[in-house]
């Protein structure tokens, strides 16, 4: 991915299950605050164990950017029951697999393991929540790793290096302009005492969510969850994030040279997320621009142009507080960035004055809710997608999804095209290539 | 993300890896009267349709002074056929929320199609078509040549890009896994349509050709409807073409890269034995032993421990003509002397005694166990029994699989690693600035 940690949930969006007869979730809230959400799935002997927390880069304060991933690295440091990299050992030797992600909005933990061992599972992610042991000189070691992660995903990549800067000029405000990875220099500082204070404030049973999807009786893990994190005591409401990002005044731009062989263009624009009623279409929109080679970036940068190797655009639905709408583009040997910015801002200024043809809507809606079915073949993804919708208000939301989605008419993408970017707000990154 | 590249890496070890839990034949099997080999596995609980389409065409099939050819003609299929231009392609499959791609790889070109099961019919129209009577029209021969050439200048950004193809040149001299599947800028520059339609007519044949149908579909309806596509293809007189297997590698040799990167890439390299080989199901014991996953001795020792790299693993690559055997590292400059001394004395260490009885019985269990879910969709599916079939393994590889790797001993680790990891017959590559 060209941003990985910058826009890390938009290629998630494109699917999930719909919402099916057969389809009963079971979910509860915990009396510690605790959220359960079960869906039995029972096609195959797995299930997919996913812990959320409600905490990523967003929760960050300037000067200590990157702690929210940092801790996720250190979450498979140990316990004191279950020592440095035991948690891994464990799920392997069990025929699992495990992995983790941070965004700016959450921070996920899951393990995909045979349904018979899905005890084991409750145990170890009930431990970590409560008992992390965050040794310090764990912590020094993993600093260098942490480090290291930031020089492949940022520092060496040239898009990734892009988007981390063109997401520091968009935001002056709120926490979505630091990188969810880190700045080097706060990742460097961060103190062990900080990571613990964070992970007492945030990692409580209250401030998250357990989504399981798979072979199992969903009334009896239940009750085994509810005897392994139930006696985890509630913390103190973790602060709300309170910084609200003010309008912008103007037109923002950042040119960065860099080792690279080719030019890429970002081009962002505040937008607001799913909240507002200008969601549903802005998502439509998106897989319009870069659903695909029929879609209109590639169809006319890339292939008829040829301009662009690639082009796209991506909004970021799920996101808790409004973000940023992409396009982006990466030239054709030849082909100079100024061209590029002028030809993704004329498809972007089309966009406000012509409406899509009937064709482009229905091909993008009909892509929207295939991905939805595709999604459903996956117990990893159906349990993911339950979660992202419950983190932006209830899992609920999923079946109401589709339905905004196939209410957008051709007028709504002239509408939000015409609020949403304006030429004069308009946020661009460029990188040359230096030779 | 913890362990991104853990997790990017299984799919590429899944020949090595799999083994299902349940004895049930994983796919119906048969031949058609033309030859096509066609299987079918029924999944009939969500409404979609994975297609795997492979025939024998790989890069390894390219004319020596041709490199790319078989990936040009792959990446072409889909750009026009005797019904339907290329955009024309690409707005039917996506109407119904589907894809189809094409491209190829060492040993085949394959065709991946996805779609709603009511679009069945649409999708093999389409894949047959590109299949047996792509146009190559002039301008899509053009515009794929230039593309081809943009993303070969693009991945000299890419550390990683760079020391594989740097590495595979010093693991297979003179064979064509030596060269990059997608060609070099040269010998791409070279390639025309009439090679490619020349290319297209003498390798693609019944009798060279797997087709896997995988998700909400009987036995029965996938052999009428590929039947009622593909029947009529007739099989050519000629025996098929044979390709030589790759020989023996020459003395290790070394490769600096320079790159003005914060981290450096280091690549270990060499040919090792494909799953024919008695010793095969120990050398993959091994590698999981030494670079495997999160418990392996690599990522305790270099990441855990020592806090030099977040991304450091190995891994078998067999494939039908040949196999490798690899282990790589990303480091900050400073510390290359140390990872490179790590790796070696890592490699070392497996030759000079046995894995522990944890280590090994972790391994298996890891490698038997998590197969389950290796194969928890359709598509995947279709890509497993489709490859099985390519390489030759039979249909049982994934019983015999397991059983072989549940019965590997400490002593047999050893011995593979004896035959195997021995540091000094390693080629190497570093790709960045040396300290």
């Amino acid at each position: 991915m060209r941003r990985a940690l910058v826009v890390f949930l938009v290629p998630l969006l494109l699917g999930a299950p719909p919402a099916r007869a057969a389809d009963t979730v079971v979910a509860e809230t915990l009396d510690n605050g605790l959220r359960v959400i079960l869906l039995e799935d029972h096609r195959s002997p797995i299930v997919s164990f996913q812990v959320w927390y409600r905490v990523g880069s967003r929760n960050e304060r300037r000067g200590a950017t990157g702690i929210a991933h940092f801790l996720e690295h250190m979450m498979f440091k140990g316990t004191p029951t279950h020592g440095r990299g035991q948690f891994a050992r464990i799920v392997e030797q069990n025929g699992g697999q495990d992995n983790a992600f941070t965004s700016q909005d959450v921070t996920s933990y899951f393990v995909n393991i045979a349904a018979d061992k899905l005890d084991l599972v409750i145990e170890l992610e009930a431990d970590r929540m409560h008992n992390l042991l965050l040794d310090p000189k764990e912590i020094e070691s993993e600093r260098q790793v942490v480090i290291e992660e930031r020089r492949t995903r940022t520092e060496d990549d040239p898009g990734g290096f892009l988007g981390e800067e063109v997401a520091s000029i968009a935001f002056k405000a709120h926490p979505y302009g630091s990188p969810i990875i880190g700045w080097q220099e706060d990742i460097t500082r961060i103190t062990p005492e900080e990571i613990r204070a964070f992970y007492r404030t945030y990692y409580v049973p209250n401030n998250a969510m357990v989504v399981a999807v798979g072979d199992f009786r969903a009334g009896e893990v239940l009750e085994r969850i509810k005897r392994r994190f139930g006696g985890i005591p509630r913390g103190a409401a973790p602060p709300p994030v309170l910084t609200v990002e003010p309008p912008p005044n103007g037109e923002r731009r950042v040119v960065v040279r860099k080792q690279a062989e080719l030019p890429i263009v970002y081009l962002a624009y505040h937008v607001p997320n799913q909240r507002s009623n200008d969601a549903a279409p802005l998502e439509v929109l998106s897989t319009i621009l870069s659903g695909g080679r029929a879609s209109r970036l590639y169809r006319y940068l890339v292939y008829e142009r040829r301009l662009a190797l690639e082009a796209g655009g991506d909004y970021s639905y799920f996101s808790i507080d409004p973000n940023l709408f992409w396009f982006w583009a990466t030239a054709m040997p030849g082909q100079t960035p100024e061209t590029l910015e002028k030809e993704l801002l004329a498809q972007v200024e089309r966009l406000k004055t012509e409406p899509v043809t009937d064709e482009e809507l229905r091909r993008a809606k009909n892509q929207i809710e295939a991905a939805f079915v595709f999604q459903e073949d996956s117990i990893h993804r159906r349990a993911s997608l339950l979660a992202r919708f419950e983190v932006i208000g209830g899992y609920a939301q999923k079946d109401q999804f589709l339905a905004k989605i196939r209410a957008v008419t051709a007028a709504d993408l002239v509408r939000v095209a015409g609020s949403w970017f304006p030429e004069d707000k308009k946020n661009v990154g460029i990188l040359l290539p230096k030779p | 993300m913890t362990r991104s590249l853990t997790t990017r890496f299984a799919s590429l070890m899944l020949l090595g890896l799999a083994s299902p839990a349940a004895a049930a034949p994983i796919a119906h099997r048969e031949v058609l009267p033309n030859g096509i080999v066609l299987l079918v596995a029924e999944r009939p609980a969500v409404p979609i349709v994975a297609v795997r389409a492979l025939v024998q065409a790989g890069a390894v099939h390219d004319p020596p002074d041709r490199a790319g050819l078989a990936n040009l003609t792959g990446v072409l299929l889909t750009r026009g056929t005797t019904k339907r231009t290329g955009p024309e392609l690409d707005s039917a499959i996506e109407f119904v929320g589907g894809s189809l791609e094409a491209g190829a790889g060492r040993d085949s070109i394959g065709a991946s199609l996805r779609v709603l099961k009511p679009d069945l019919g649409l999708g093999l129209d389409l894949l047959s078509e590109v299949i047996l009577s792509p146009t190559f029209p002039p301008d899509e021969v053009t515009r794929k040549i230039d593309e081809i050439q943009a993303s070969i200048k693009r991945s000299e950004e890419d550390p990683g890009a760079v020391a594989a193809r740097a590495l595979a040149r010093l693991v297979f001299p003179g064979h064509p896994y030596g060269l990059p599947v997608e060609g070099t800028r040269e010998s791409v520059a070279r390639l025309t349509r009439d090679d490619v339609v020349k290319f297209h007519r003498e390798r693609f044949r019944p009798d060279a050709t797997v087709v896997a149908v995988v998700g909400a579909v009987t036995v029965d309806e996938a052999r009428r409807e590929v039947l009622g596509r593909f029947g009529s293809w007739a099989r050519p007189a000629s025996p098929l073409p044979g390709v030589p297997t790759a020989s023996a590698g020459r003395e290790p040799r070394e490769e600096v890269i320079p790159r003005d990167l914060t981290q450096a890439t280091i690549m270990f390299g060499r040919q090792a034995i494909r799953q024919t080989d008695p010793d095969y199901f120990a050398l993959v014991v091994a590698s999981y032993v030494l670079g495997g996953g999160s418990a392996s001795r690599l990522y305790t020792r270099v990441r855990e421990e020592g806090g030099l790299a977040y991304s450091v693993y190995s891994y078998v690559s067999p494939s039908k003509y040949g196999s490798a055997f690899f282990v790589s590292a990303q480091t900050r400059i400073a510390e290359v002397p140390k990872v490179r001394t790590l790796l070696n004395a890592e490699l070392a260490r497996m030759t000079r005694e046995p894995p522990s009885d944890a280590e090994l019985s972790l391994a298996k269990a890891y490698l038997v166990g998590s197969f389950p879910l290796r194969l928890d969709t359709s598509a995947k599916v279709a890509d497993f029994v489709s490859a099985i079939e390519e390489l030759g393994l039979g249909l049982d590889y994934a019983d015999r699989y397991k059983e072989r790797v549940a019965r590997v001993t400490a002593r047999e680790v050893q011995r593979a690693a004896q035959r195997f990891f021995i540091p000094e017959t390693f080629n190497r590559v570093v790709v960045g600035r040396t300290p």
